[in-house]
Parts: structure tokens; sequence; C-alpha cells
């Protein structure tokens, strides 16, 4: 069980995961598309690189942040005593 | 000690199970591959294929029956990350992001991948933002979280009464495609269909509810990749790629950009905010594929990514489910997989709608007198139609009926009836674990939340269940009605769904969170901005009022949901004690389950009063 001076730090600590989680991955998101016709002219494994990057790359981007958030998160739970007991 | 104790929750044969499931799934298309070319008579593969894909479904479906209310609202807290996961991505997908989007991406190209980014995003903002918090408070609904966190039953009825709405439109576009699908498959129209499907939707959760959805929903994704992906397989490999097709057709891709060159496919680009979705029915190709903003403007086609993003992150349809988890870890890993499932799922399908242009591609100058085989079959079927101007098949002259791409691929590909027949029991396991899903969300928020919504105290397990059966066969029927009454396009009826559950669920269900100044009045005012707001946003752009696509809703509905709920809640009296400690709880993964904890609580208030 957490102490209860611990709970500050471990929000503080989480709140800078969330943000270190969800801004880079949000700019990428919403920025990447409008650069893909200038991409397209390029070509990776054979697809146009604007198609592959906002069709392939997003969804590996997403699978890369969400992994290394849950990981990450897990260990600022054990680090301030947060986790379950389990 | 304790971690046997969770660790024994799970059940250590579910892989053997489902893969007991997935090999009588594929023993039973194999089998129908096999009759078929010998010749038995196509009526009854097609029966055989219905049957066997629905009998699997509503067996799994009854085999998880209980009379515990922790059973049958959080499928006992113990569904393992991988499943949930999978059964998350599902009903985030339904028939309408199997079959409709996979027409839109093969209409539009890249302009439809918003869909695709989107979702995932979505997923990872739930994961990061929600999921841990909404596992740690444990609430079996979204209203009795909303409810209990600002202490208001006020708040829990009108949250109810709000979010019905989307997941009822989600209801009736899912029953609409899955309905249509069975009735072809059938041959029996689509009435016939919408009988088979509700009575398999209610024969398959009434049992377990949660229970039964979780584990049916598993069942349903399986069947569903092994449709998507197997048909696009084989067609890969007859076409000279790599059997991993996602990853390996774009010289497919190229090719088809230059042969719309030579074809001279017209470049055309959208306004700014214009949003040109293609409706359901026949759709001739306008677009080229991966030229962008033709169909959506560029901020159109960034703000549709962030409504389907925020749409599906608060889906109402959704989020229950993740108190199925085992643990906070587990119900973040279980996002992560819903992310990985939605992923594959969605590249798989617009590599089906790459697939599809190249046969189309062919088309182009072959002489309107013989077609190719695989067109007659499509024309025969009622899925394509050759415009007859001129001797030569001209590119923007074939219609291919939107919604049925998916099962259109296989017989261009020249692959025996059986593989079409797959992917229709593949549309039709898809709209079966969404529809199941927003039927159960629907009957659970009027069981809990409306009808007995103004006590706290649980009524006793028996009443309280039999109410949520009975409320789940009604929702399930009234969805039907709705459905056959108003036969929108499920594509429409799901990007609605998601701009209402973005502009009034999204900003609330964060701030409840990680805000610990919002307080009841804030919350009251964001749910019902956001809802009336997007409500008439919607119609107005519809009837052509405004000049904003109405799948577009969000833009304005969201900042004023936004606006409400901060503007409200700092005007207003700060929250009492009791929600700051609640808060401070709820950020915290160990410790008691909330829910629980506050259902213990008030039994040891009742009994000291008697």
């Amino acid at each position: 069980m957490i102490e209860r001076k611990e709970r500050k730090p471990y929000w503080q600590h989480t709140k800078w995961q969330m943000i270190a989680s969800l801004v880079p991955f949000l700019i990428v998101l919403i920025v990447l598309p409008l650069y893909a016709d200038p991409l397209n002219h390029n070509k990776f494994l054979g697809f146009p690189l604007g198609y592959f990057l906002i069709a392939h790359g997003i969804v590996i981007i997403a699978l890369v942040t969400v992994a290394s958030f849950v990981n990450r998160q897990d260990y600022i739970d054990h680090w301030h005593g947060a986790h379950e007991d389990s | 000690m304790s971690l046997a104790a969770r660790a024994r929750l799970v059940n250590p044969r579910l892989g053997i199970y489902f893969s007991i499931f997935a090999s009588t799934f594929a023993a039973l298309v194999i089998m129908l591959v096999v009759l078929e070319e010998l010749g038995i008579g196509d009526d009854l593969v097609r029966l055989a294929m219905l049957t066997g894909l629905l009998g699997l479904f509503v067996g799994i479906g009854l085999l998880g029956y209980t009379r515990e209310p922790l059973e049958y609202f959080a499928a006992g807290r113990r569904v393992p990350a991988v499943y949930g996961g999978l059964g998350l991505a599902m009903s985030g997908l339904g028939a309408t992001g199997m079959a409709a989007v996979t027409g839109l991406l093969f209409v539009v190209g890249i302009d439809g991948i918003f869909f695709i980014s989107g979702g995932v995003a979505g997923f990872v903002v739930t994961a990061v933002l929600l999921a841990p918090f909404l596992r740690k408070f444990g609430a079996f609904t979204l209203p009795t979280y909303l409810g209990r966190r600002f202490d208001s039953r006020m708040i829990r009825v009108v949250s109810a009464a709000v979010l019905a709405v989307p997941a009822l439109l989600v209801l009736a576009g899912e029953l609409t495609l899955g309905a249509r699908t069975i009735g072809w498959l059938t041959g029996s129209g689509a009435y016939t269909g919408m009988a088979v499907l509700i009575g398999a939707i209610v024969a398959g959760t009434v049992a377990g509810g949660m229970r039964s959805l979780a584990w049916t929903n598993v069942a349903a994704g399986i069947a569903a990749i092994l449709a998507a992906s197997v048909p696009l397989a084989i067609a890969a490999i007859l076409s000279g790629y790599l059997p991993l097709a996602p990853l390996s057709h774009g010289p497919l891709l190229r090719a088809i950009g230059n042969l719309e060159g030579v074809q001279g496919l017209p470049v055309f680009f959208e306004a700014l905010f214009g949003a040109n979705l293609p409706q359901s029915g026949l759709q001739p190709v306008l677009k080229r594929f991966s030229e962008p903003f033709g169909a959506t403007g560029p901020a159109a086609y960034v703000l549709l990514t962030l409504t389907t993003m925020m749409g599906l992150a608060a889906a109402p349809w959704l989020l229950p489910r993740i108190a199925m988890s085992p643990g906070v870890y587990d119900a973040r890993k279980s996002l992560g997989w819903a992310t990985f499932f939605f992923g594959l799922m969605m590249l798989t399908a617009a590599t089906i709608a790459v697939f599809m242009r190249g046969y189309l591609m062919k088309l182009a100058g072959v002489s309107i007198a013989s077609p190719p085989e695989w067109l007659t079959v499509l024309s025969q079927q009622g899925f394509a139609e050759v415009a007859t101007r001129g001797t030569r098949i001209a590119l923007t002259g074939v219609s291919i009926d939107r919604d049925m791409v998916i099962v259109a691929l296989p017989i261009a590909a020249g692959l025996p009836m059986a593989f079409a027949y797959l992917a229709a029991a593949g549309i039709i396991a898809a709209s079966f674990a969404a529809a199941s899903a927003t039927a159960l969300t629907i009957g659970n928020l009027l069981s809990e939340d409306i009808v007995h919504g103004l006590s706290w105290t649980p009524r006793e397990p028996r009443g309280r269940l039999g109410m949520a059966r009975l409320l789940v066969g009604a929702v399930a029927l009234f969805g039907g009605f709705l459905a056959l009454a108003a036969g929108s396009d499920p594509l429409k009826l799901l990007l609605w769904a998601l701009a209402m559950t973005a502009s009034c669920a999204f900003p609330l269900l964060v701030a409840s969170i990680w805000w610990k100044r919002v307080n009841v009045y804030g919350a009251f005012a964001s749910l019902t901005a956001g809802f009336l707001v997007s409500v008439i946003v919607i119609v107005a752009a519809e009837a052509g009022l405004i000049g904003l696509p109405s799948e577009l809703a969000a833009v304005i509905a969201l900042p004023a949901s936004l606006i409400g709920l901060v503007a409200v809640s700092l005007t207003t009296v700060p929250p009492s004690r009791h929600q700051l400690e609640l808060v401070r709880d709820i950020r915290i993964p160990g410790g008691e389950i909330l829910y629980d904890r506050e259902m213990r609580m008030m039994k040891q208030k009742d009994r000291k009063r008697a």
C-alpha cells in the first residue's frame, strides 16, 4: 500500500509520463498526414512512402507508444509503491 | 499469497478452448470448400456457413450462464489482457469497420485512413487517460461511475439517458449491415436476416451478460480475422505477392498509381473543411488511391481523425468492459492488445481495398460485350454495375457496392464461392460482436441506472439480473425495429455516434480523473451541452442549414462541452472532501476496488440503521 506522503510525487510522475506518451504521438498523428503527398514520391518496401507512413506507420508508432507506456507506468507504480497488492 | 489468488482467477484452459473454436471454424470452412468443389448445392453451403457460425457463438454465449451479478456485469473480473483486447477491438470495429470502412478505403483510397489512425489513437488515449482509473473504480457501467464519482443521482440518470443515444445509433448500424449480409447469405431478404441476427444476439447475451459477451466476442474476433485475412492471403499468392499481404502489396499499390495516371483518373482537392464520404450502395471509383485530400480536405481529415479517436476513447459500449480485466496493469495491457488487433484488422481491410482496386484496374478497356467472369458474377449478385455507354468498360463506369467490397474480393480473385461466404461470415461475426456489445451496454444502462437509478443499494441478484436480461432483449428488438424503419447508412451512424460521445463524454471522463476542481454542476453542463449541440449540429448539417459536414459535428460540440465544463465548475462551489478523497484513491492503482468498497460501506451503514 502506498504511503500518504508518496501520493503527490507519484501523481507528478504519472502526469509527466502521460504527457511524454501522448504529446509526441498526437503531434505525429496530426502532422504526418499533411505531408503524405510530398512523401509519396519516395518509396519504401515498394509502397509510396506517404501512404505507408500514415497507414502502417501510425499503427506501429501507436503500438510502440502503448507498449512503452505500459512498461514505464508499471515501473512508476512499483517505484512509489502504488502497485496493486496482487 | 494474493498473487496466487489473482492468478487462480484466470482460467488456464482459455487458450485450449479458443484453439478448439478456431480449428472447428477452420474445419467448417475447409469442409465447405471441399463439398462445393464436389458439387453440393450452393444453398446448403450458404446455410451451413451461417448456422455453423451463429451456432458456435450462441453455444459459447449460453455456456456463460450465470446468476452472479459480478459475473453478469463484469465477467467475474478475470478476462486476461489478450482476450479482453481482442474483444474490445472487435466491438470497436464492428461490421461497419470491417465492411463499410473497407468500402470507404476502396472508393476514396488514402482519405479513408482517418478511421484506422483515429481508431488506434483512440485505444492509445484510453490506455493512458482512462482505462487504469476506470478499472480501479470498478463500476459496472459508465453512469454508475459518474454518479458515484460526483455523488449525484441526477448525473447518473441523465448520463445514462444521454449515453444510450450514440450506443443505439451504433446498434442500428450494426444490425443493418449484419441483417443485410445474412439476408444475402440465406437469399431471403433483410427482414429474415434481421430476425435471425436478433435471435442470435439475444440468445448469445442474455444467459451470461458481460461474461457471455467477453467470450463470444473473442470467438467473433478469431472468426473475423480468419475471414478477412485468409481470402486475402490466397488472392495475394495468386497475384504473385507474399501471403503477408498488408506488408507485401506495395508494388501493386504503385502499379495502380501508374495505371490511374495512364487512364487519366482525375486528381482533385476537397475544400479545407469539406468531407465527401461515399454513401452506402453502388459507388463508382472517382479518385486516385494514394493521392490525399480528394474526398476530405486537410483540416477535415485531421478533425475526423481526432473525432474518431476521442469518440472511440469515450465509447460507452467499450469502456464498461475495462472492468472485466483482472487488474489495473492488465487493463492497460488489454488496451495495448486492442490497439494491435484493431490495427491488424484495419490494415487488412486497407489491403483488401487495394487488391480490389487492382482487379478493377484490369477492367479498363475490356469490351463491354465480354466482361470477365467475376464481374458477371458480381453483377448477378447485385454487388456491381457497369455503365453501358460505349463499347469498352471505362474505370469510372464500374460501380461496386461499398459495403460488399470485402465479399467481392474472393469472387474477383476467382476463388470458390465458399470463400465469399467466409468473408460474409466475417461481416456477420463482426456485426454480432458489436451489436451484442451495444445492446448489452444499453440494457445495462437502462436496468442499472434508469429503472433502478435512484437507489444506490443494488436490488437482490435475482431481480437485478432478471430486469437486465429483459431489457437486453427489449433493446435488441427496438434496435432492429429502428434499423428497419430508418435504414440509414451504417458508416454515417457510426461517425455520428463517435462525434456525440467525443463531445458529451470524452471531456467529462478525462476531467473526472485528471482535474480535481471539476464538480457535479460542471459535469452536468458538459454532458448536456455536448449532447445537445452535437445533435443540433448534426440535424442542421443534414438539413443543409450550415456548411459543415455532419460527421464533423464535434468541431462545434466539443468546445461547447469543454467551455461548459470549465466555466460552470469554476463559478460554482468546489467539490466536497469526500469527492476529493475519492479522486485521490482513483489515481492510485493499488488498494481495494472502489466500487466494492462503497457497496460494502453502504451495507454496513444499512446494518447499523437496522
